[in-house]
């Protein structure tokens, strides 16, 4: 039974939205939470009820996201995230630890009920991996001693306090410019270095010349696809009578990537004020910062900076609702993330219609990278000759890099797009060991061998000219004494397992592939298995329903292709 | 206006999808998440063409025909991923045909024979899931493809709204309400899904080991129950001159193929061995059976004896809403014209 | 039937079911759709979910259409003619109504203007129990709604107020200026598969097929020409009065043609003992069914897919019915028994030999059947009027005007139920239908997964349980003024305190041992919607 108080702050989250059902994560957490980590099958029939939905559907969406617990989890849930960055930088010792200490496998939970050890895709903070995420709290850079102590104090009840950590650098001053600047979190200290000035600027230009400035500055989207951002916005249908809405993608999970949190923590009124201008170009109804829920002290912070802006009166034209996702990598992709806004399970939609047209609420829809909004107010403050002043020809502007891997200060570094990969990675303290291959875009790209890395210019045509992508910028550095088949394996085994499983190809061809890769890591594969793959990669590409099946078949593949012998050698 | 389909011309009408336009033309383009009433769902992605001046592989159900479209459905590249969907499908459960219920009308094994898939080639054992805790429906999880018809279907035709997808991945699931067995779930047994299924994954609990599908003869008529007057079709095995299952007619004006738990479900009384088939006679206070002959002859005596000795009007005679027009026609006629009075009624009113 | 062939000129759903999506309100009254017309509830809900359709509906029990409704209010069993009366009220104070259709189209507006002037919101809460502001919410809904359609089934028609009931809600669909468009109309719910039909057919006392009056001397001299044959002047008994007849004498025999009123009819103990009162009964039917356990004579008939013939259904569509398998040797089509009967008493000219030559004769006879014939109704059937050969078929009636002419509004007060629960019987006992059982039983009874899923059973509140001590699934007995059962304890939120709700298909526990034989003075109904009970723990 969801207790009367508990149905009140259900109704104000629901007040929060055009339409009700969009409460639906919201409200799913706060009946967990109001319940000891766990979901009530009666508080979930309950909360669909109170929000107009079916109860399969509630369920449906409950069993989807990876945050919510169907079944119970010990008092203290130890979360490691073991992904590729991860993987590179030991996680899989420091599960090895907490298995030995707790004397529990992955997926239990000791006897007294006081910890579950689950091993948890990626949490967003590859350069601060190894990462255990306990309840809702990250614990960064962790090595086995620091688990030892964890441990220790969550046995006397005490959950020690998380630490700010991670290393930075920034070349351009524009996306990173408050990262060391405490003050600039509240509005006062960011007005101080001249912040909301670029709104103020907007506010005195029509909305037409906005979208022109930006179009002229072609921004690039920085999520991954690097569609312009100028011309997305262009796609809105003119003199249409449906409400339009902003969405800022801040479901940063592409394993690799931990950039947006960066502005979204450190400098979250630098991305309002880039949401508002963007509103206010596109003459949005409501914007929402739809942000991966793991990153939920992110998401107070964003929620304190969006209430001290509408206090201010810096959101009258446009109210921002700050979103929280649930766990699921799929929801970075924009109509999944649209589905999963609108309360539901984070499908992609089939494109055609594009959410331009067709989007939130059936309604013309703008989703856009928080990196992305982030440059906004630089474009409109200073022009977008002084932005396009900023990196290689066509491809303008500062970006993030996150680096992570085999580096000796992994971190997130702020460069002017074009610049070589190698004087990011020196930025980042170099490679440690013998550089074995580059994985420049996120996990989704395909990998670079150390002699194709070499020369690489990171822009968007530089990438693609060398056969890999720009991506998100999430650059994984891999030395020789990792094993490419298992950080293969690992890979396919992250994707088969946020499959939205909606399309045959990706929801059977990810766990085939699995099969296959780890049959072969198993050392229990054959040659023919190889080439299995290789055909399965080349078929699926392109053919299921969203990029998710490119975004396995192309990185599986390069690494089949480009170090096979190591797979070969597998075979026994 | 035309499109061409490997290299030959074809007419399409106007607002057909590339999928409709090749079916109305005869031609095969395996697909499994499509049904008319449910829409293009572009998922279980069978249906993958090339069309000229588009990028890569198009789902056909998806993409509107034009007129002067180029459509290629039977390049290698297009037939080696319809084979590997087809393929991953058949890998994944146990989709074995011997005694299943759609042998013969399955529209995976119809696929699978198209592209000449003799045997999965994923294939890894798994554990029998099935669920037969519903009167009428029986599911078995491992023959689903997650195509979504029967979650289309309970949502968005007869809007019980019981069905939708829990879990995610490999282990999507198709779950009744919050994932409870269909025969305790809100489940109201239309049987929509059963009619939806491309597949063995959502049967007619009763109608298995009846008969093949190729033995049974499908009869269009109308259900006998409220008065909506659905039309249906009943599957008769001729052998036996049984009704073995029933569905709805998908195209029907009245009800557009759905029907309710009777039905669809509930025809046992056509064939129950309680059915009367002789007429009988009280004598002495017990029934005895009698020729038709002798049967007629009594009820025109006594009815001519009553009529005489107290008039037309001491006979009343109730038709039935049960019966044809066509009865009741001949029904009120008998009691106007032979008998003479105007006594004559059914249960419109109870 | 009778309260709209009086307001409009004809009685049958004025629109077809495909309209339903083109309602912008629909307002569901006496109608337990999703139990009684599953399909037609999917239409309606169709319209709600992915539509512009908004519904309200008005039922003593929270139905399961009402989950999908806009607004559900509760009224007290017997007191639709208030609420109708109180929503035209809140309609007509404020000006929503279709003035300039009731001008052009009705009579009778100031007559009706003047009754439901005293059925202020305040008053008809006292009388139905819906609190007046969801009077005028749901007037507001209803009134301003460009098209609004109403459904309605036997919760309106089987009252003693019936008529009344059914001419309410015709004159509020009059007064929205409802009728005669798509999306909008008076649809009453027919619950059999072939009850249009039947009546089409004359298969009632006062009318000859196409509800042609048996007391036109016109109409009766063509039926006489046609039939060779002299035919009665008086229209005959209903089924509910002739049962009266018997048990006063005045009915020697009958002749039932797939009927069990043995179930069906209202207080069954009187029932039987009418029956029994009779000298002889002739009974066709499938089966030995309760009625035939009574019979002097039975005659085994056939199934609905063993033989060829038309159904009407509930929107007027005839349709055709195939053969699907043989009849089991030794039984016979109805109209094949009807047919060598009439021969058997001297009846000429009887010479049909398939069921195509009987549609053949009625359709020269029944003007709305004009221009049927087999071939034209193919798959997809015809909606009557269909006077000739050419014409489409009628799917909405009355578009431009009514059949009668000018639409009558009448002035309707209301009326309480014939017996109301007192200090003996303090409960008010409704019946009806559920979903896996249909009417007598029968046919659905002899499919045991539908007997497993839906057995008898007496639906109560929560709150009366309490006070009685009945737990959920316990045998009680429920006693009126005319009987007694023992049946299963349904304990629900669904139905309000005081009143509880039974279904009456089943034998073993007859809920027409309990109903009231009170009838509406014109159509004949019983109440089988309003009578006072009891229920006692055993």
């Amino acid at each position: 039974m969801l207790s009367d108080s508990l149905i009140k702050k259900l109704e104000d989250a629901a007040g929060k939205y055009p339409c009700r059902k969009s409460a639906l994560l919201p409200a799913l957490e706060m009946a967990q939470a109001a319940n000891g980590n766990l979901l009530d099958r009666g508080d979930v029939a309950e909360v669909a009820q109170q929000l107009g939905t079916t109860t399969s559907q509630a369920w449906g969406v409950a069993t989807y996201y990876t945050m919510f617990n169907t079944s119970p989890v010990g008092k203290w849930h130890l979360q490691v995230d073991t992904n590729v960055p991860g993987m590179l930088a030991g996680a899989d010792a420091i599960v090895d630890r907490i298995r030995k200490r707790l004397g529990i496998e992955p997926g239990q939970t000791t006897p007294d009920g006081m910890f579950t050890l689950s091993i948890v895709e990626d949490l967003g903070s590859c350069g601060t991996c190894p990462v255990i995420q306990v309840n809702d709290t990250y614990y960064e850079n962790m090595t086995p001693a620091k688990v030892d102590r964890l441990l220790e104090s969550l046995k006397g009840g005490v959950m020690p306090p998380r630490r700010d950590a991670g290393a930075w650098g920034s070349e351009c001053g524009i996306l990173l410019k408050n990262r060391g600047n405490r003050k600039a979190r509240s509005i006062k200290g960011y007005k101080a270095g001249g912040g909301y000035a670029a709104l103020e600027k907007a506010r005195g230009m029509n909305p037409g010349d906005i979208v022109e400035m930006v179009k002229q500055a072609t921004v690039k989207g920085r999520g991954g696809a690097g569609f312009p951002a100028g011309m997305k916005w262009g796609f809105l249908p003119k003199d249409d009578p449906r409400p339009v809405y902003l969405i800022c993608n801040a479901d940063e999970g592409e394993p690799g990537t931990f950039k947006d949190r960066q502005i979204m923590e450190y400098d979250p009124h630098l991305l309002i004020e880039g949401i508002a201008i963007a509103a206010r170009a596109i003459k949005a109804a409501k914007a929402f910062i739809y942000i991966r829920g793991e990153f939920g002290w992110i998401a107070d912070i964003l929620d304190k900076a969006v209430a001290e802006a509408g206090k201010a009166g810096l959101l009258r034209e446009c109210g921002i609702v700050v979103h929280r996702g649930a766990g699921s990598y799929e929801c970075g992709e924009e109509t999944a993330l649209i589905e999963s806004l609108e309360g539901k399970r984070g499908v992609p939609r089939i494109k055609p219609p594009f959410p331009a047209n067709v989007g939130l609420y059936g309604c013309p829809t703008i989703v856009n990278n928080v990196e992305t909004l982030a440059v906004i107010p630089f474009i409109v403050q200073n022009g977008a000759e002084a932005f396009k002043a900023i990196g290689s020809p066509a491809n303008f502007g500062p970006k993030l890099f996150g680096v992570s891997g085999h580096v000796n200060r992994p971190g997130v570094y702020e460069y002017p797009l074009g610049t070589p990969l190698m004087e990011i990675i020196e930025a980042a303290g170099g490679v440690k060991g013998n550089l074995k291959g580059v994985i420049v875009g996120g996990l989704s790209v395909p990998i670079l061998t150390a002699d194709e890395a070499k020369s690489l210019k990171m822009d968007f045509d530089s990438c693609a000219a060398a056969g890999t992508m720009l991506g998100s910028g999430g650059v994984m550095v891999i030395n020789d004494s990792a094993s490419i088949p298992k950080i293969a394996l690992r890979a396919i085994r992250f994707y088969a397992h946020e499959s939205c499983g909606q399309c045959t190809p990706c929801r059977e061809g990810s766990a085939v592939i699995a099969r296959l890769l780890g049959g072969l890591v198993r050392g229990t594969g054959t040659t023919k298995d190889i080439d299995t793959v290789l055909h399965m990669c080349d078929t699926i590409m392109g053919t299921t329903l969203c990029p998710t099946g490119d975004a396995f078949s192309m990185p599986i593949r390069a690494m089949v292709r480009k170090f096979r012998s190591e797979f070969e050698a597998l075979v026994k | 206006m035309f499109v061409t389909f490997n290299g030959k011309k074809f007419p399409v009408a106007e607002g057909r999808t590339v999928l409709e336009a090749a079916r109305d033309n005869g031609l095969f383009i395996p697909s499994l998440c499509y049904h008319p009433k449910t829409g293009p769902a572009g998922k279980c992605r069978a249906c993958v063409v090339e069309i000229e001046g588009m990028r890569g592989l198009q789902t056909s159900c998806t993409i509107p025909a034009k007129d002067g479209m180029a459509v290629t459905t039977n390049s290698p590249k297009v037939l080696a991923a319809q084979r590997l969907v087809v393929d991953l499908m058949l890998s994944s459960g146990q989709h074995d045909c011997l005694s299943c219920e759609q042998n013969g009308s399955c529209e995976l094994q119809n696929a699978a024979y198209f592209l000449g898939i003799e045997r999965p080639s994923f294939r890894v054992d798994s554990e029998p899931d099935f669920d037969e805790s519903s009167e009428f429906i029986y599911r078995d999880h491992e023959k689903c493809i997650q195509c979504g018809r029967c979650v289309a279907g309970c949502n968005n035709t007869v809007v019980n709204e019981v069905l939708d997808f829990g879990w995610r991945g490999h282990n999507t699931k198709v779950i009744c309400d919050d994932d409870l067995p269909m025969g305790t779930s809100s489940c109201v047994q239309c049987g929509e899904c059963v009619q939806l299924c491309p597949t063995g994954s959502i049967i007619d609990k009763r109608s298995r080991g009846q008969a093949r599908s190729w033995e049974v003869e499908k009869v269009e008529t109308v259900c006998p129950y409220c008065g909506v007057g659905c039309r249906i079709a009943l599957h008769v095995d001729r052998k036996t001159n049984r009704i073995v299952r029933a569905t709805g007619v998908e195209d029907a004006p009245t009800n557009q193929g759905m029907l309710c738990v009777k039905g669809r479900f509930a025809f046992d009384f056509v064939a129950s061995t309680e059915r009367l088939t002789t007429p009988l006679i009280r004598e002495n206070g017990n029934f005895r059976e009698a020729s038709w002959e002798e049967a007629y002859s009594l009820i025109s005596s006594k009815l001519g004896e009553i009529k005489t000795k107290h008039g037309a009007d001491s006979i009343g005679g109730f038709c039935s809403a049960k019966c044809t027009n066509e009865e009741n026609y001949l029904f009120q006629k008998f009691m106007r014209a032979v008998i003479g009075t105007n006594n004559v009624d059914h249960c419109a009113r109870l | 039937m009778a309260g709209l062939a009086a307001s409009f000129g004809s009685g049958a759903m004025t629109n077809d079911i495909a309209g339903i999506k083109n309602a912008d309100v629909i307002l569901v009254i006496g109608s337990d759709t999703t139990s009684a017309h599953p399909v037609i509830a999917a239409r309606i809900k169709q319209a709600v979910r992915f539509g512009k359709t908004k519904l309200i509906v008005i039922d003593p029990k929270k139905i399961r259409l009402a989950d999908y409704a806009t607004i559900y209010a509760a009224q007290r069993c017997g007191t639709d003619v208030a609420v109708l009366n109180g929503i035209m009220h809140v309609i007509i104070k404020n000006n929503w109504h279709d003035a300039a259709y009731v001008e052009e189209r009705c009579e009778g507006f100031e007559d009706l203007k003047k009754e439901v002037e005293k059925y202020t919101p305040g008053y008809v809460e006292k009388i139905s129990g819906i609190p007046a502001a969801q009077i005028e919410e749901i007037a507001e809904l209803f009134g301003k709604a460009p098209t609004a359609a109403l459904f309605y089934a036997m919760g309106i028609t089987q009252h003693t107020t019936g008529v009344d009931n059914v001419w309410s809600t015709a004159n509020l669909q009059m007064l929205c200026g409802n009728l005669g468009k798509s999306g909008g109309g008076v649809n009453p719910l027919r619950g059999q598969s072939n009850v249009q039909g039947a009546c089409d057919m004359g298969g009632l006392p006062n009318v000859f097929p196409a509800y042609q009056k048996v007391d036109d001397p016109a109409i009766r001299e063509k039926f006489e020409n046609a039939w060779k044959v002299k035919l009665p002047e008086k229209p005959g008994l209903t089924v509910t009065t002739m049962i009266q007849a018997a048990h006063e004498g005045k009915i020697k025999a009958f002749y039932i043609m797939g009927e069990n009123p043995m179930i069906s009819d209202p207080d069954l103990t009187h029932a039987e003992e009418s029956l029994k009162h009779v000298d002889f009964i002739v009974v066709q039917d499938m089966f030995l069914t309760e009625t035939a356990a009574l019979a002097d004579v039975v005659l085994p008939a056939t199934a609905y897919a063993e033989k060829e013939g038309t159904f009407s259904n509930t929107e007027r569509r005839v349709q055709l019915l195939k053969k699907a398998v043989e009849p089991p040797a030794g039984t016979r089509h109805d109209w094949e028994i009807i047919r060598d009967l009439a021969g058997s008493m001297g009846a000429a000219g009887w010479d049909y030999s398939r069921s195509e030559d009987i549609l053949r004769e009625l359709v020269t006879l029944a003007p709305s059947y004009g221009g049927i014939t087999y071939e034209r109704l193919g798959r997809n059937g015809l909606h009557w009027p269909c006077p000739t050969k050419e014409h489409p078929g009628t799917p909405v009636l009355h578009v431009g005007k009514f059949s009668r002419g000018k639409g009558l509004m009448k002035a309707i007060p209301f009326k309480e139920p014939a017996e109301l629960p007192d200090a003996e019987y303090p409960l008010i006992m409704s019946s009806g239908r559920v979903l896996e059982q249909f009417h007598t039983g029968t046919m659905s009874r002899k499919t045991e997964g539908l007997n497993r899923l839906a057995g008898p059973m007496v639906m109560m509140s929560v709150e009366d349980a309490e006070a009685l001590g009945i737990a959920n699934s316990e045998k009680v007995r429920v006693t009126t003024r005319r009987g007694s059962i023992v049946t299963n304890a349904f304990v629900t939120k669904r139905i309000g305190r005081g009143t509880i709700f039974l279904p009456f298909h089943y034998a073993e526990a007859p809920a027409n041992r309990l109903t009231i034989a009170a009838l509406d003075p014109v159509a004949k109904i019983p109440e089988y919607k309003v009578c006072a009970a009891r229920i006692d723990k055993i």
